[in-house]
């Protein structure tokens, strides 16, 4: 009864704190909550097509403006120039204006139909890998179907009926299923891992906000008075009704993407769980930096430092197998990492619970190595000391 | 005459004392070398490391043979030569390959139909399924850039097993009778860290900067705040030489981590360096001075020392998303295209990236470095208008 009394003593004074200050509707709410609408809005095409290209036309026969009308008509390039030479077009690639172009070298016509063998060139600008590569796509996809035109011409005039020269252009085709997302979605997949990312990024530096700014303004007697004396309840007053609000604004960001942009989701109660759990991890994790650091600043970098590392070394874009051991390991200790790859398992690819199980324990070690270490606080709450 | 002289003297002076002020401030609080001096020392060094293996080497994948002929096995054999894919081995259905991939001990099936070897016998086109995972990108990018070679080396023999089986072997289609060639520009290796690193390293020079110049405001508005609304460290001056006096004090002291981070980390881990510093420099210059100023103008929000890492640290990622680096901005709307032109690094970015890996010169820059300029002078007179604000915000405490 007593702890009970204590317990909702401290919820009381931390939701009122939440009041006094802008701050914590900022980071709490606003920041999340934007953020998300900001990458659903912004990636809401899916496929970045249409990239600003050029064709170099050395030729300017029948045959060679066939193939730029042709290169026009698919959707992942937008020949928006037609430069007179090489230079011209390098130019405009140093210039911004393009990603990518095509050149159909002289006598291009000529030498195909007398079997010279010409060359079709295509330069894909991979500064920037996104549109570099749909256009290094269309430019290949248009080079390829350029020369099978040419080979079935031939073929047929010496007396290949057409269905067997289509065989004879392409004897081999691999069939590729991208498993999932077979639209080859961007906003699914940088969706997806981003946001629970922003969303980790913000729990750690309110947990750490909250609990190191004790410790700056000298209140954390107060607090630990008003839990009775208990430290357990006392993070557990300060810590709950984060926990909620948070689990509130993660299952608003899956319902966003799941529900209303009907991204994949194969086992939503499975995700609905791992939410509050990843919400929980994130909590202890910070829990733990302001637990061996206690100082607002240097915890709030450590903080931010983690939270910002986590968007590359949890493995979204580059595979943690492919990094070095060394680096590699750290993905470990982040609890995005793991709702990364409950996510991949459980929404994206249908795979039974089982096999992602070690993934929800993970989530669950968390909190524990948090209990571990927060007896290191409850000294500096009865000694706060502030450092600039 | 005399008194125009004078006062501008005086302007000057006033410069130099907030510049020097500004310095001693900077480099005796461990809170603000840490931004100003370690961030940009020791972050691009981090995300290098990261991401400098480049590519995903040996993705592991599983193959469900139903054909079980030499054709089948050659074909294996041939995908499991790429870069990208290692076979890890042959799984007797499709239940257990997908159980492998459950299991994440594989990341993509190959699937070949029990009449893969007839129909390359009968000479007709034979289809192999590739089911790939999707939750990470780059790995079905590699994969898909490996296959497809496999399917034009695999097809061109065939090819001319075919043709010569028809007769026409004379026609020399063994090979195509067109050839294409492609280039990669910029990254020509396609690798990651060479890609994201010069836009990386530009991001970290404004954000260090940002999270310095904010803390720097918010110590000073809690000194003030215990001194009756007076910073007791602050040089009493102009708005427009405090401004500028603060603003030289940030560009010299990045000038030389600006050099390290933009010249010294590509040569570093060789990644893509192929423009001049002459090109480079003066182009980031503006760049430098508009953050200076946009980060005098974020004091306004910033009222404690610690805040600058709650407002600042989280733009970091909406930035990377609209400089665009991940999302191309030719397909943003306008509102984020807009809000992009708005920030010193989006252009710094888009500049730099060109400078240095497409060898591109200040000049093709034209518009990106005008825009700095431009931003530079904006974020100028915000700059002293925040001044003037945050005096006013904390005239009442004064007495």
């Amino acid at each position: 009864m007593k702890l009970a009394q204590g317990l909702f003593a401290v919820i009381r004074r931390e939701v009122t704190r939440w009041g006094s200050r802008r701050l914590y509707l900022w980071a709490m709410v606003l920041v999340p909550v934007l953020s998300s609408l900001f990458f659903v809005d912004l990636m809401n095409e899916g496929l970045p097509t249409q990239v600003p290209s050029a064709i170099v036309d050395l030729d300017n026969t029948p045959m060679s403006r066939n193939l730029t009308r042709s290169l026009n008509t698919t959707e992942l390039v937008d020949l928006r120039y037609s430069p007179t030479d090489y230079h011209e077009a390098i130019q405009m690639v140093r210039e911004g204006k393009i990603y990518g172009f095509f050149l159909i070298p002289e006598n291009f016509e000529a030498d195909a139909i007398a079997g010279r063998t010409p060359t079709l060139a295509y330069y894909s600008n991979m500064t920037y890998f996104v549109p570099g590569t749909l256009a290094f796509k269309g430019f290949k996809t248009m080079a390829v179907l350029t020369s099978g035109k040419v080979v079935e011409t031939s073929l047929t005039s010496v007396g290949i009926n057409s269905a067997t020269a289509g065989t004879i252009l392409q004897p081999l085709v691999v069939d590729i299923h991208p498993l999932g997302n077979p639209w080859t979605n961007y906003s699914i997949y940088l969706s997806n891992s981003f946001l629970p990312g922003l969303l980790e990024l913000m729990i750690f530096l309110v947990t750490c906000w909250t609990i190191c700014e004790e410790f700056k303004r000298g209140t954390s007697r107060q607090w630990l008075a008003t839990a009775r004396g208990s430290l357990t309840t006392a993070l557990m007053g300060k810590l709950l009704p984060q926990t909620l609000l948070f689990t509130i604004i993660g299952l608003a960001m899956d319902s966003l993407l799941f529900g209303w942009l009907h991204f994949p989701c194969h086992h939503l109660g499975n995700m609905v769980l791992a939410m509050p759990l990843f919400v929980i991890a994130c909590q202890a994790f910070a829990v733990v930096i302001a637990a061996v650091i206690s100082n607002l600043r240097l915890s709030l970098s450590l903080c931010s430092l983690t939270g910002i590392l986590a968007f590359s070394i949890a493995g979204f874009s580059f595979p943690v197998e492919d990094m070095y051991g060394s680096i590699g390991i750290f993905s470990y200790i982040l609890p995005v990492r793991w709702y990364f790859l409950i996510y991949a398992d459980q929404a994206l690819n249908a795979v039974p619970l089982y096999y992602s199980r070690e993934f929800y324990i993970a989530l669950l070690v968390f909190p524990l190595v948090a209990v571990a270490t927060a007896g290191l606080m409850k000294k500096r709450c009865y000694n706060p000391v502030y450092v600039p | 005459m005399k008194r125009l002289w004078n006062n501008t003297r005086q302007w000057f002076v006033e410069l130099a004392h907030v510049t020097r002020r500004e310095f001693s401030l900077s480099l005796t609080d461990a809170g603000i070398l840490l931004f100003f001096i370690a961030l940009p020392l020791f972050y691009p060094i981090v995300y290098t490391l990261i991401y400098n293996p480049e590519v995903a080497r040996n993705i592991p994948v599983a193959v469900v043979d139903d054909c079980r002929s030499a054709q089948s096995r050659e074909l294996v054999r041939m995908t499991g030569a790429t870069d990208a894919i290692k076979i890890v081995g042959y799984a007797s259905n499709m239940a257990e390959a997908r159980r492998w991939k459950d299991r994440k001990d594989v990341y993509a099936i190959m699937h070949i139909p029990a009449d893969f070897s007839e129909k390359v016998g009968r000479g007709e086109q034979a289809n192999v399924s590739f089911y790939s995972d999707m939750a990470l990108l780059l790995r079905y990018r590699s994969m898909l850039l490996n296959l497809t070679s496999v399917q034009l080396a695999a097809g061109a023999n065939l090819r001319t097993e075919t043709l010569s089986s028809l007769g026409a072997s004379g026609m020399s289609m063994g090979n195509a009778p067109v050839n294409n060639v492609s280039f990669m520009l910029g990254d020509t290796e396609q690798g990651f860290a060479s890609f994201i690193i010069p836009g990386i390293v530009i991001l970290i020079l404004q954000q260090s900067m940002l999270l310095g110049i904010t803390m720097l405001g918010g110590t000073s508005f809690e000194r003030a705040r215990r001194n009756r609304g007076i910073d007791p460290l602050a040089i009493q001056a102009a708005p427009t030489s405090t401004v500028m006096g603060k603003m030289l004090c940030y560009v010299i002291i990045y000038l030389p981590l600006t050099l390290y981070v933009l010249h010294y980390i590509p040569t570093f881990f060789a990644l893509p360096h192929l423009g001049s510093p002459l090109h480079y420099i003066p182009f980031v210059f503006p760049m430098l001075i508009a953050s200076a100023f946009l980060g005098l103008t974020l004091q306004v929000l910033v009222k404690e020392r610690e805040m600058s890492l709650m407002v600042v640290v989280f733009t970091s990622v909406i930035l990377l998303f609209l400089s665009g680096l991940t999302w191309p901005r030719y397909a943003m709307g306008p509102l984020w295209t807009g809000i992009g032109d708005m920030i010193p690094a989006v252009w710094g970015m888009e500049g730099f990236i060109r400078i240095n890996s497409n060898d591109a010169t200040l000049a093709d820059n034209s518009t990106a470095y005008t825009m700095l300029w431009v931003l530079a002078f904006f974020y100028f007179l915000t700059a002293t208008w925040a001044v003037r604000h945050r005096r006013h915000q904390l005239s009442p405490l004064r007495h």
